[in-house]
């Protein structure tokens, strides 16, 4: 084989038999861990806000959310290269395109609900954007499917528990065995620092 | 669409199916397309939100326009234009996006038509 040449890729060939658009799968995955990048990112500034005694009750929980988001962003990475894609070269540009908005500090960050008003919309986000991708794999593409189910299953934990502190609804939460412990991406093997 | 590009044109569902008000997705190839019928006239437009690629055919229909359940976009489904880019602030003390994050194109609009009970969808021919 000449160097450079990519032979036929199977795991490819398979995905396009079963009815799978790959280049906009790969649009959303992309778009869907920029949106996991960038709320690691805005919430380590909104968890830096969690400031009082109030902001003390909530900033664990701020963390596992925060952590977990990173942890989304390194499982589903790997699969996106193997499909072919790849991270925009510019770091702005892979912010701008990402599939959520970000997660800004609110200007009366002080009120703790204003923050957790923002974490809220910000996991929504994230579970519509990753039932996109469940959508689009559901029975056709088993490998990313699982890593996005895995992604979603956490989403909607962050979901609850920001709903439970809003609203009093219960949430079934507890805690994390440790910060950012991601139960469900936690498997995944490309999380090597877990 | 560019008028000398070949065009095909595929059954996509019977006419019953497309009642007035209606939006609905179907698949030609690998194009997930969403139909729809409002006033009596037919609509036909790519799936994927011209903002971030949500699946339109999960939104709501506003007047002649279709929501994006993603982020509340708003485009008419006839003319193609974005109608309504809607702010992520949903309290005044919210910091508004960026502008390139904000920046959608238009619908990607495709010819629809009826005949002897059925709904067709043409889209260029795939090349040999």
């Amino acid at each position: 084989m000449v160097k450079g040449e990519v032979p036929n890729i199977v795991a490819l060939e398979v995905l396009k038999k079963n009815g799978v658009n790959v280049e906009k799968l790969k649009e959303l995955l992309t778009k869907g861990v920029g949106a996991e990048f960038t709320t690691y990112y805005y919430y380590t500034i909104l968890r830096m806000h969690c400031t009082g005694l109030d902001g003390e009750g909530i900033k664990e929980i701020v963390e596992d959310a925060r952590i977990e988001d990173r942890n989304h962003f390194e499982a589903m990475v790997p699969r996106l290269y193997e499909l072919g894609g790849s991270l925009p070269k510019d770091i702005r540009k892979f912010a701008d395109q990402a599939g959520c908005p970000d997660a800004y500090l609110p200007d009366n960050w002080e009120d703790i609900n204003s923050i957790l008003k923002v974490l809220l919309e910000a996991e929504q986000c994230a579970i519509r954007s990753w039932g996109e991708v469940c959508d689009m794999t559901a029975g056709k593409d088993p490998r990313t499917y699982d890593i996005a189910q895995r992604i979603m299953q956490e989403e909607v934990e962050h979901e609850a528990w920001f709903i439970e502190l809003l609203s009093k609804r219960p949430s079934g939460h507890f805690r994390r065995k440790f910060a950012g412990q991601s139960p469900h991406t936690g498997s995944q093997g490309s999380l090597i620092h877990l | 669409m560019n008028g000398n590009t070949k065009m095909k044109r595929h059954p996509v569902c019977k006419s019953e199916e497309l009642t007035e008000g209606s939006i609905m997705k179907v698949t030609v190839g690998m194009e997930d397309i969403m139909i729809g019928r409002k006033n009596g006239r037919l609509f036909a437009c790519n799936n994927s939100c011209p903002h971030k690629g949500a699946s339109l055919s999960k939104g709501h229909m506003n007047g002649d326009n279709i929501v994006c359940y993603m982020h509340g976009y708003e485009y008419n489904v006839f003319s193609g234009k974005l109608e309504d880019m809607k702010s992520w602030k949903k309290e005044p003390t919210w910091v508004e996006q960026d502008e390139e994050w904000r920046k959608s194109g238009d619908l990607f609009l495709y010819p629809i038509s009826e005949e002897n009970g059925m709904v067709y969808v043409s889209l260029k021919e795939a090349q040999p």
